[in-house]
């Protein structure tokens, strides 16, 4: 999979399809059958080190959570294994923390979506609305909590979240939390300190890429608009929104597929408020759960099977329907 | 082909954006337009206020913290002093006399800049590949990077644990690499770059010159790739040193292969603040200001290959990209 990185709506070249070139009439059949067959063979042969990292990185751990899966946990009992047929899936479905990790990530779906997609939409057309150097300026400094990815996010938020030397300390107190354990495990409050974080993390580089598209807005549909007797509000709403749509559609979509995998913030979270949260929050945590405290392997590789499906379809939907990666991949 | 034209990024100053400013010819402050930088001021205050404070409190004394002394932000009372009594606790960390930061700082390095060199090697002629040469495939290929591109990277961990695990090889450092090596994004970009910069004619006229396929990558295209040389390389390094999940399931089992991502969560465990009992028996003490240290210390390699690649992320060839 991709190490956390994802493509910005991309700028395309008007450049031909590979291989309309240039042809001379005096080649033969035969002769250009050759030259292809030439042409097939190295590119094979410049595709083959990623190939082998692809299968790798990518397709031999897909089948091998298949047989994975599919295998019986070795218990003390039967140390062996061997064939379990759908039982980890049952394992899995069954487990009492299965429905409730999905349910804790739509808690903090519903929180974290709409805050976040207000917030690069809004942040971006207000960068957009301003040119020159304060609008510039503003970008790049709503990129640098970008810069502070993972872990050290935590360690941020850990320092915003302890009341004892919070430079918003003085929130904590008027809603009567005065130690780090009561601001995170405070029954509601999970949700949107987990929002807090992941939109601290995410919008400065998601303002960029929706800056991209609104740069792409030729300026002569902006001056028809302004000619047109169009303010500033109503260009953003009439014209340029229309416009993103696919931008912001692609955001949605990866923000969605983002927050399915939650991991680090709230195992890290649980880890500095004395265990006070579930360990197992969310389906990444279970899955993990199942592998390294259960050691039941097969569990553990359907977990990432269930995941890996409902990412895929999500991916499926970025990259079909989000009209931003044109017809080669279709 | 129908992806989004480029479009060059100069911006003069349009009718649109003077209507912004207020009637035609008039430089006075609108309400419209005294709101809006009002409002990206909040924004802006928002972002920073607690980032001034946290690089502050890697500067300060854990006994001011503690008595709320300092000022506001606590940047009244920043010291070299403090750094280097902190650095000492978090350098003391470890067994015997410590050292186990460096050591996990090490091995980042070591996994990051080797998945980063793998990322490399594969992506450009990969890109170049897809971009420029005809064969069965090509479109099923691109599908797959894309899709593998757009999907989160935690989803195929624990499979990728399996893998390892099954060879006998978790726990070691090579196969964290190999796997960071797999970087989809950084054929997308190689993919791009050669869509945009080279055409199809160079490659014509370079087999008409005589010159084998594997001749064109290495003597055409490479040259020419410097651009998407610089972006796969700081992007594949951001995503393998911030990259957490993949060394917590395959180095946790060996304290000296951990990277520091996993390094500074063990470092939060070992803290006072959260964990008394643990801490009660290290000879260190690792209260807020050594950890936000050891937080701004990690980031530091990042900070060294943004200003590296910073003018390849300036020219505009990628509009953005997202860690996630």
């Amino acid at each position: 999979m991709s190490q956390g990185t994802i493509a910005p709506p991309q700028a395309e070249a008007q450049s031909q399809p590979p291989g309309r070139g240039l042809r001379t009439k005096r080649q033969s059949a035969a002769g250009r059958r050759k030259l292809h067959q030439r042409e097939v063979r190295g590119a094979w042969t410049l595709l083959s080190p990623y190939m082998v990292l692809l299968l790798i990185g990518g397709i031999i751990p897909i089948f091998y959570a298949v047989y994975t899966a599919l295998q019986r946990p070795a218990t003390p009992v039967q140390p062996e294994g061997g064939f379990g047929g759908i039982s980890s899936f049952v394992t899995v479905f069954s487990d009492f923390r299965f429905w409730q990790t999905f349910g804790n990530i739509f808690s903090v779906l519903i929180v974290w979506l709409p805050i976040m997609m207000l917030g690069i939409v809004g942040l971006a057309l207000l960068v957009h609305a301003s040119p020159g150097r304060f609008g510039n300026t503003m970008r790049f400094l709503y990129y640098i909590p970008g810069a502070l990815a993972g872990i050290a996010n935590l360690v941020l938020w850990v320092y915003l979240l302890n009341p004892a030397q919070s430079p918003i300390a003085g929130l904590w107190n008027v809603m009567g939390l005065d130690t780090i354990k009561a601001v995170v495990a405070t029954d509601g409050n999970l949700p949107f300190i987990l929002a807090g974080m992941l939109f601290f993390q995410g919008i400065g580089t998601w303002i960029v890429v929706v800056n991209g598209g609104l740069n792409g807005i030729p300026d002569e549909v902006l001056e028809a608009a302004s000619i047109d007797g169009a303010n500033a509000w109503h260009t953003a709403w009439h014209v340029k929104l229309p416009i993103i749509r696919p931008w912001i559609g692609y955001a949605a979509l990866m923000n969605l597929a983002y927050g399915f995998q939650l991991f680090l913030e709230p195992q890290l979270l649980d880890q500095v408020s004395s265990n006070a949260l579930p360990d197992q929050t969310t389906p990444t945590q279970l899955g993990y759960a199942f592998a390294f405290s259960n050691y039941n392997f097969p569990a553990a590789a359907a977990m990432s099977l269930i995941l890996l499906v409902i990412t895929l379809g999500i991916g499926l939907l970025i990259v079909f329907r989000s009209g931003l990666f044109g017809e080669e991949e279709k | 082909m129908s992806l989004v034209k480029a479009k060059p990024q100069k911006r003069a100053k349009t009718a649109h954006q003077e209507a912004l400013a207020g009637p035609v010819g008039s430089n006075q402050m609108s309400v419209g337009r005294v709101a809006r930088v009002a409002t990206m001021l909040f924004v802006a205050a928002i972002f920073i206020v607690p980032i001034i404070g946290f690089v502050a409190m890697a500067f300060r004394d854990q006994d001011e913290v503690a008595a709320g002394e300092g000022g506001i932000l606590g940047l009244g009372g920043v010291s070299w002093d403090n750094v280097v009594y902190s650095w000492s606790q978090v350098n003391g960390f470890g067994p015997g006399e410590g050292g186990l930061f460096l050591q996990w700082v090490g091995n980042s390095l070591f996994v990051a800049v080797i998945g980063a060199i793998l990322a490399v090697v594969a992506a450009i002629p990969a890109g170049y590949a897809l971009a420029r040469l005809r064969f069965r495939f090509r479109r099923t290929v691109l599908f797959v990077t894309l899709l593998a591109m757009v999907m989160p990277n935690t989803v195929l961990v624990i499979p990728l644990f399996l893998e390892v695990n099954a060879i006998g090889a978790s726990g070691e450092l090579w196969p964290v690499a190999v796997i960071m090596g797999f970087f989809p994004f950084g054929v997308y970009l190689a993919y791009i770059h050669f869509m945009t910069t080279m055409p199809q004619e160079l490659v014509e006229a370079a087999r008409i010159d005589g010159l084998s396929e594997i001749g064109i990558f290495f003597q055409v295209a490479t040259p020419i790739s410097k651009q998407a040389v610089a972006l796969v390389t700081f992007f594949a390094f951001v995503a393998n040193w911030t990259n957490y999940f993949l060394p917590l399931a395959l180095l946790s089992s060996v304290q000296g292969n951990k990277t520091i991502s996993i390094g500074l969560q063990e470092l939060i465990g070992a803290s006072p603040l959260f964990n008394p009992t643990v801490a009660a028996g290290l000879n260190v003490k690792l209260y807020m200001p050594q950890l936000a240290l050891a937080t701004f210390l990690s980031m530091i390699p990042l900070l060294i290959v943004f200003i590296g690649a910073q003018r390849f992320l300036m020219r505009g060839q990628t509009v953005g990209a997202v860690k996630g």
